[in-house]
């Protein structure tokens, strides 16, 4: 694993198929895909490989300042297997501020039935981040001591 | 100051030689010429790698008579360190949303 890869592994109470449905059916990924506080005026799905995702969230009112803010993020599909694996290349951003706020990244989901549970495995590489895009964490600020905790966390991540 | 982004830092971070002078810097200052001698590469080859990692302002280095010492600059680090919680966070977020919602549409016969 590299530094700029997050994975993830979960086993969902319900088959595969269910799971697949709530990743690639836009009336159900609608309903989960965002957190508290976001709607999802826009969701496309054109499932086929070169297919497109197109998936927007808008910010509410209780979201204060950022109400009315949206945040696309369009995929290009490049692997599917249905019930099985999805691959797409993802490309986010903030509305107005494309340029400084773009993040590309890989994701690719598996999914695997055992038992009428299905273990889902998400892997997502950062391939690029906007200058900008940082600005999501401002605020979360580290004492001295603990930037060494974490880089030791972080560097002794080897494959 | 020195311009980074966490594009540069990422990119910098990728390479594990890379990460292995940045393991090194960070338990003590080093000069150019001791963190050179702990690689199977050229001394040119090393170079390149601290300059990246100097570009991405993982490190800084300074003049000490007829050597440069490196020492590790650890805000870039900490940004893209920060970056990745915030990214994994969201995700995690999402992940749990979807669990909810499996179970509800469960509950509900589905569909």
């Amino acid at each position: 694993m590299t530094p700029k890869e997050v994975e993830f592994e979960r086993i969902y109470d319900a088959p595969a198929e269910k799971v697949w449905q709530a990743w690639t059916d836009p009336s159900q990924l609608k309903q989960w895909w965002g957190p508290d506080n976001v709607t999802i005026p826009e969701c496309e799905v054109d499932l086929r490989v070169g297919g497109r995702i197109y998936i927007v969230m808008e910010a509410t009112e209780a979201m204060g300042e950022y109400a009315g803010t949206r945040w696309p993020m369009e995929a290009k599909i490049t692997e599917l297997e249905p019930n099985k694996k999805l691959v797409y290349e993802a490309k986010a951003w903030t509305e107005g501020d494309e340029d400084g706020t773009t993040i590309e990244t890989v994701q690719e989901l598996a999914f695997a039935e055992e038992n009428a549970k299905t273990k889902m495995n998400l892997k997502a590489t950062l391939n690029k981040v906007g200058s900008k895009a940082g600005m999501a964490v401002e605020g979360m600020k580290y004492g001295f001591s603990q930037q060494f905790d974490k880089l030791e966390k972080y560097l002794g991540r080897e494959a | 100051m020195v311009e980074y982004t966490l594009d540069t830092t990422f990119n910098a971070l990728a390479d594990p030689t890379r990460r292995d002078i940045l393991r090194r810097v960070a338990a003590a200052e080093l000069s150019v010429g001791r963190i050179a001698k702990k690689y199977d590469l050229t001394f040119a080859a090393v170079s390149k790698h601290l300059k990246v990692l100097e570009k991405a302002s993982l490190i800084v280095k300074r003049r000490k008579g007829k050597e440069q010492l490196v020492s590790l600059a650890p805000q870039a680090f900490a940004d893209a360190s920060a970056y990745l919680d915030w990214y994994r966070q969201f995700w995690e977020q999402r992940l749990n949303a979807l669990n909810i919602y499996l179970e509800t549409s469960n509950k509900n016969g589905g569909e």
